[in-house]
């Protein structure tokens, strides 16, 4: 019998009707309801950790599990590479775990999206045991509401090349504490080397700017103030350095692995890092690591640059009381704790950072920088804001790349920057 | 036993109008979810606003209207289209001397032709690596150049030179493979047509215008079309060497870069990436005709 082109049509509508069911969401969160039995099946995805935290992380969850019994955690780690992409798929199609390991800047879209429960809402009895900083990070101008609980926190110190520093003739152990020191000793540096040697290797980012103590956005969150004089100034004082050969020529591509390594080679003298870079420098870098130098992290704000991780609960989980008790288990006191000991991050818990572990010396070069950095995160702010997305971040990079190759003023340059990123952010709703 | 036959044939002639089709049926489900869905999709999708997580209004031509308001595409359009000036000649011409090189059978050729097809299955990711170690401020080319006295060339730092550092990895990546294409071609030319040239008095060189050159055309042709298509579509390559903010200031994208950096990410402007695809589809079909039909020309 032969096949008819109407049953071959509805064929085909049989297979492209299911396809076409796979596209976006969007149609607004779920229940914020996480009261009831805490049980049943959920998931659990982090960021790129099974590789070296496997032990901790099933030990949390078995440890969960046996607290609450009735419950299954399934954990899925995803590679750092194309982690936004992938949760992008997930949320796409209706796949997002029930429990999310996040930054902020990934929260934001989630949550207007209706696809980040918020907190303030299902778990505000949880809220006083954060800072009080960590608790803000995820929340999103123009919404009212909190979407991820924080948990770890990280930030560092500027390392430095003593022997470069030496042989630049500045002294190595005063390192530069202020921005105008930072550019003295970097154009010193450029000028002894005859340009060989770079002080920095990366571009001004957005948190550049931040800790520069520009005024990134409006007070409402709906446009960006980059381009005011502060933010001219600093664009102007990079341009300087570029000319001079003290800003690698490379950097206007760089991202933070290429310049970690020119600092491990010697290519450039300073570069900013975390107390997880002490352990590379003595192994890959063994001379490096004889001449590290190490100082604060250079702002002219008071409050030092710091980086948030954080934890979603799905919106549309159905089974948010479970969803919610593993995500606070998960970055509750005693677990941010007890993952801190396991890697240089810091807890974003109340208290947690008064520890003995984060305030008593014991001579070695690895406590000093915790001990420091810890000290710091107190007060210390997530400059990039939540709504500042990966388009505007290459917005802001090509337009500063431009400032530095002369083809605009740094006014220009800063001003395209503004209007580029107010556009995204308005296309973004 | 007529009979037999008969209603054999007849099983037969009933089954053939299904047969084929249930045969065809796993092809065409693939085709249809990962070829033609996605290609539907895309062209539906560039006529709207559709972002990642936000489903998408019909919006016209706006998209296409932003397009060209935006420097950035202008500037893909461009490198693509010097990708493909730059790297499709070295691609036509460069293995079919490669491959009259290693054709003879000699002892130890086979060492050769590996060597020379080895790029081709090494992952881009390694070779671009590879190759951005070999030509850092600091790499070896630079450090070489530098002790015979040229000074450091910034290949990494230079939007031009960015751009042709990538288009040799392109054309030393592919050179192995079209080789193996010019080889089975070469293969298949008459010795007898080489033979009588050369009593006619026509030296090497002559003798490959006028006999290798005619008898491999049409894998000529082959060869350029196939690379005109890869070369308009470059990605990885400039990714791996200029970053992923696309070289100095973003003048090295490409116009495959330039989908990926919008319509990707959980901010991603699916619908505007979208139409820059469409643009990318058009214009590879116009290079496959254009391809095609100089073929066409030159043999009438």
């Amino acid at each position: 019998m032969p096949i008819s082109r109407r049953a071959l049509a509805a064929a085909a509508i049989c297979v492209v009707l299911p396809l076409s069911a796979c596209g976006s969401g969007g149609d607004g969160g779920g229940s914020t309801d996480a009261s009831g039995k805490i049980e049943g099946d959920i998931t659990f995805q982090t960021w790129n950790l099974r590789a070296n935290f496997k032990p901790y992380f099933e030990g949390l969850i078995a440890d969960f599990e046996k607290k609450y019994p009735g419950t299954d955690v399934k954990w899925i780690d995803q590679p750092a590479e194309g982690y936004a992409d992938k949760i992008s798929a997930d949320a796409a199609g209706g796949t997002l775990p029930d429990v999310v390991n996040v930054s902020p800047d990934l929260v934001a879209p989630l949550a207007k999206a209706g696809l980040a429960l918020d907190l303030d809402k299902a778990a505000s009895q949880y809220k006083k045991e954060y800072l009080e900083g960590a608790w803000a990070s995820h929340r999103i101008p123009g919404t009212a509401g909190t979407y991820a609980f924080p948990w770890y926190l990280n930030t560092g110190p500027l390392f430095y090349n003593k022997s470069l520093f030496s042989k630049a003739g500045l002294d190595p152990d005063q390192p530069p504490k202020t921005y105008d020191e930072v550019f003295a000793a970097a154009l010193k540096m450029a000028k002894e080397t005859d340009g060989k040697v770079a002080t920095l290797a990366n571009v001004p980012t957005i948190e550049d700017f931040g800790r520069y103590g520009v005024e990134l956005m409006n007070k409402e969150g709906t446009a960006f103030s980059f381009n005011d004089a502060k933010g001219v100034e600093l664009l102007t004082k990079y341009k300087e350095l570029y000319d001079a050969k003290a800003l690698d020529p490379q950097a206007l591509t760089a991202t933070p692995e290429s310049s970690g390594k020119k600092f491990l080679t010697g290519a450039v003298a300073m570069n900013p890092g975390s107390a997880l870079d002490l352990g590379n420098f003595k192994k890959q870098a063994p001379n490096l690591y004889k001449n590290i130098g190490i100082t604060d992290q250079i702002t002219s704000t008071g409050h030092v640059n710091m980086y948030v991780m954080g934890v979603m609960v799905n919106a549309q989980t159905k089974r948010a009381p479970a969803a919610v008790a593993f995500a606070h288990y998960v970055t509750d006191a005693e677990h941010q704790m007890s993952f801190a000991k396991q890697v240089a991050i810091f807890p974003s818990t109340a208290g947690s950072l008064d520890d003995p572990y984060f305030t008593k010396e014991d001579g070695t070069d690895e406590t000093r920088v915790r001990i420091a950095a810890a000290k710091s995160l107190k007060n210390a702010v997530n400059y990039t804001p939540v709504l500042f997305s990966e388009q505007m971040k290459t917005e802001l990079r090509n337009e500063v790349a431009k400032a530095l190759q002369g083809k605009e003023s740094p006014k220009q340059a800063l001003d395209n920057a503004v209007e580029a990123c107010d556009r995204l952010l308005q296309q973004q709703g | 036993m007529a009979s037999s036959a008969v209603a054999r044939a007849l099983r037969v002639r009933r089954q053939l109008p299904t047969s084929p089709w249930l045969f065809a049926a796993p092809g065409l489900l693939i085709t249809g979810a990962f070829i033609l869905y996605p290609f539907v999709s895309t062209l539906a999708n560039a006529f709207t606003d559709r972002r990642t997580l936000i489903p998408g209004r019909f919006v016209g031509l706006a998209n296409f209207h932003e397009l060209l308001n935006d420097d950035m595409f202008w500037i893909g359009l461009r490198n693509s289209t010097l990708y493909v000036v730059g790297v499709v000649p070295a691609l036509v011409v460069l293995p079919l001397l490669l491959a009259l090189l290693v054709q003879k059978n000699i002892p130890g050729i086979t060492f050769f032709r590996s060597a020379f097809y080895t790029p081709v299955v090494a992952s881009i990711v390694v070779v671009g690596l590879i190759w951005v170690w070999l030509l850092d401020e600091r790499g070896l080319v630079n450090s070489l150049l530098e002790t015979i006295g040229v000074g450091r060339v910034g290949f990494l730092s230079d939007q031009w030179l960015l751009l042709l550092s990538a288009m040799t990895v392109t054309v030393w990546k592919g050179l192995g493979y079209y080789m193996i294409i010019y080889l089975a071609a070469l293969a298949n030319v008459p010795r007898e047509l080489h033979e009588a040239a050369a009593v006619d008095g026509a030296g090497a060189i002559r003798r490959f215008l006028t006999v290798t050159v005619p008898a491999v055309r049409s894998t000529m042709v082959l060869v350029g079309a196939l690379s005109s298509v890869a070369a308009f579509k470059v990605f990885s390559e400039v990714y791996l060497m200029a970053g992923p903010s696309g070289g100095p200031a973003g003048e090295d994208t490409t116009l495959v870069m330039l989908v990926q950096r919008t319509g990707t990410g959980l901010t991603g402007r699916v619908g505007y990436a979208s139409a820059i695809s469409v643009v990318v589809f058009v214009v590879t079909v116009a290079l496959m005709l254009l391809v095609l039909r100089a073929d066409r020309r030159d043999e009438s």
